[in-house]
């Protein structure tokens, strides 16, 4: 078809149209499969989150509307309170340092030197290995009578062990120090990849012009990779405000209800207190503070 | 013809299928449903039962179905949504008043009666109280256990102790005493954030005579405070707000980093099993260390119940579901249960048998008889928030951010928000009732 001829003659026009029904039907499939496994999911739980349902009236089928009762409970509760700072704090932190540590080894390992292979696929065991023992090591690293603790004693640089889970403010760091270990080779293979892309006479001819190496950086090599950035930066965000198994394997939100992130506050509202409804309401909340910080991340990729 | 003989082949394998089909749709299903792992003692109980009665009655199929602990609540939540509950269910006995609230189980009090109601007296009152709501019968408890001193005899002669300690103020000095000597610590116990936590903290709180629904009370700041002291005086490690579970504590037990701990029976068949019992060779077992001489240590107890599922209408399927309840039930049915499964039995006349055969289990046998059902001294089903709100509390008592005062008051106020006024009097005077007669 040409834009040009005007008005197409009727049966062309009737085989596009049959072309579009027939093209709808084919993606039936894919529709339905979104509507069950994640709209229905989604409603359901936004259902949940406006009713008082526990484990009796959920089977019983009792529980009553209460609006936005549940999400007010939750907004007035310190506990919730100081998990949506913990978890802001979790993600800002999470995120700032993986991305630099990240992006400075994709520097480094982008010229080559000895050793480099053995070196690059090191970095990549903190994602290779499960999560639960991971999170059981550093469970132990950071125990009152823990590694961390007997390296710091050994070399006299504490004289009384740190509580770091086992306190009121350290907890949340450390579970954020052990997530930024985590969350490194996810940040380096990106960005890493990302630069791989970026043609070697750019940066030569950036050389023969006489760039320093922070203004190679700054002026052609940021500049090329933001798409990648950008990419990097709101996949970790997602990742990183639904961080679950770490948190409950290392502190379980606790001690005292300290180091609770959505997911892990969620959880514990639902199978230890049997709250189905409320902890659908954390849920929610979750998820629209991931959408939120998605948006925003899209929105400066647009102003590009 | 060739085709002829090709139909009648079909026609008659049609007949065969058909006969069997109709023979195989006649046989009773009969599904047994827990969280016992298919290695484990009480599961290969349950397995060898289900495979004799098959062979006496070839017309039923006994299905023993195993759902990870984890998974079980939920399980039972949607199979009493979808009303395709199994005949038999178990559930570990915080649950079962909410199950029953719930409609989850079928009333069994006429079988009982024809069963013997001299076999229900001989359960001990705490489990028959669980199980059953205002003289109605709903489950039984077939296996319990409960919480114990654990101590290493070896390590406490080194440290110059003849006996373990008996009272708190003993179980301080002989800490001290321990730390003093070997340079360990004297006393491990769990107050992980999990009803783990909660319950561990439960025989302190209760032997003092203090209440989940008073915690602002004397009685319950003091059994804290206690606590919190271990650990600031460095008899206990603060990591126990850490542990994943009190099989954490027990590993530190078997390596002697902790002399005494506070633990449950159910360790002889996970940790502690004969052999490794063996090559520590010190293990002893002591009533937990009450507040005063002369006082009883009033333990919770643990354990799990089986019951009808509701959804059980057809008599033959109620018939073999009863079958199997009334053995494991039974007071030979019961021994031989919980002697291969480590578990303690519920029924006087079946402990009296095995303190003969385990001796180390002396002390948990004997708390046994007046242990508490935690739900009921906690407030029905609120148990669940009243828990978390006491190892919440704990915890932060424990890592120094509140003062036990301030944590438990903190705590009362939050559990008393749970319940109307009439509910919180009510539940407030049954818990009341239970201590009290727990500690005559």
């Amino acid at each position: 078809m040409t834009k040009r001829g005007g008005a197409l003659p009727l049966p062309g026009r009737m085989s596009v149209m049959k072309g579009t029904k027939v093209a709808y039907f084919f993606l039936l499939p894919a529709l339905l499969y979104v509507l069950f496994f994640g709209l229905y999911p989604l409603l359901y739980n936004v259902s949940l989150s406006l009713r008082d349902v526990t484990f009796i009236t959920y089977i019983q089928g009792t529980a009553r509307f209460v609006g936005f009762g549940n999400y007010r409970e939750l907004f007035a509760n310190p506990i919730f309170q100081r998990t949506f700072s913990n978890t802001l704090l979790f993600t800002g932190l999470s995120i700032l340092f993986q991305f630099t540590i990240g992006f400075l080894l994709a520097l480094l390992f982008n010229r080559s030197f000895p050793l480099k292979g053995v070196l690059q696929s090191l970095i990549m065991v903190p994602w290779v290995l499960p999560i639960i023992v991971s999170g059981s090591f550093f469970r132990w690293f950071f125990s009152d009578n823990g590694m961390l603790n007997g390296f710091l004693l050994a070399f006299r640089l504490i004289e009384r062990p740190i509580p770091w889970i086992t306190s009121g403010h350290l907890p949340i760091f450390s579970v954020t120090m052990a997530n930024i270990w985590l969350g490194i080779p996810f940040n380096f293979v990106l960005l890493y990849t990302g630069l791989q892309g970026i043609p070697e006479e750019l940066l030569e001819s950036a050389e023969i012009d006489g760039a320093t190496g922070w203004q190679k950086v700054r002026f052609i090599i940021t500049p090329l990779l933001r798409p990648v950035i950008l990419a990097t930066l709101t996949l970790g965000c997602i990742f990183t405000v639904k961080v679950f198994d770490l948190v409950w394997i290392i502190t379980q939100g606790g001690p005292g209800d300290v180091s609770h992130l959505f997911s892990t506050l969620s959880y514990s509202l639902a199978f230890n207190k049997l709250h189905f409804g409320k902890a659908s309401a954390v849920l929610i909340v979750m998820v629209l503070v991931v959408a939120l910080l998605t948006a925003l991340l899209n929105l400066f990729q647009r102003e590009v | 013809m060739r085709w002829y003989r090709l139909l009648g082949i079909v026609v008659l394998l049609g007949f065969f299928l058909a006969a069997f089909g109709g023979a195989y749709a006649q046989k009773v299903t009969v599904t047994i449903q827990d969280y016992f792992e298919p290695a484990s003692g009480m599961a290969k109980f349950v397995d060898r039962w289900a495979e004799e009665y098959m062979k006496k009655n070839p017309d039923v199929e006994v299905k023993h179905v195993y759902i990870p602990f984890a998974q079980l609540l939920p399980t039972i939540l949607q199979q009493a949504l979808t009303g395709t509950l199994p005949e038999v269910v178990m559930a570990d006995n915080p649950w079962v008043p909410n199950l029953i609230k719930a409609g989850v189980y079928l009333d069994i009090t006429d079988k009982v009666k024809e069963w013997g109601w001299e076999n229900w007296e001989d359960f001990f009152k705490g489990h028959r109280d669980l199980t059953s709501v205002d003289g109605k019968i709903y489950a039984f408890q077939v296996t319990t256990n409960n919480l114990a001193l654990f101590y290493r005899k070896s390590l406490l002669e080194k440290a110059g102790i003849p006996e373990p300690p008996k009272t708190w103020a003993e179980l301080k000095e002989v800490s001290a005493k321990i730390k003093e000597a070997l340079g360990i610590y004297g006393f491990g116990f769990c107050a992980t954030a999990s009803e783990e936590g909660t319950w561990q903290f439960e025989p302190f709180l209760w032997s003092n005579g203090g209440s989940l629904l008073e915690l602002d009370q004397k009685e319950a700041v003091e059994a804290l405070s206690f606590l919190v002291e271990m650990v600031e005086k460095g008899y206990t490690p603060r990591d126990v707000v850490n542990v994943s579970g009190q099989g954490d504590v027990t590993q530190w037990f078997i390596n002697g980093e902790v002399a005494m701990m506070e633990n449950g029976n159910w360790e002889f068949g996970w940790h502690l099993t004969p052999d490794v019992l063996e090559k520590l060779g010190d293990v002893g077992v002591a009533a937990l260390p009450v507040p005063k001489e002369g006082a009883k240590p009033i333990v919770p107890f643990g354990g799990e119940c089986y019951g009808i599922g509701a959804n059980t209408k057809d008599p033959k399927k109620l018939a073999v579901a009863w079958e199997f309840l009334s053995f494991i039930a039974s007071a030979d049915g019961m021994l031989a249960a919980n002697l291969e499964h480590g578990g303690l039995p519920t029924r006087a006349s079946a402990a009296e048998k095995i303190a003969a055969q385990k001796p180390i289990l002396a002390p948990f046998l004997e708390q046994a008889r007046y242990a508490l059902p935690r739900p009921l001294v906690g407030g029905f089903e609120k148990y669940p928030d009243v828990s978390s709100t006491v190892w919440t509390a704990m915890q932060r008592a424990l890592t120094g951010m509140k003062t036990p005062e301030e944590a438990l008051k903190e705590a009362a106020e939050a559990i008393r928000g749970l319940f109307s006024p009439e509910e919180y009097e009510a539940y407030r005077k049954q818990a009341r009732e239970l201590i009290a007669a727990a500690a005559q």
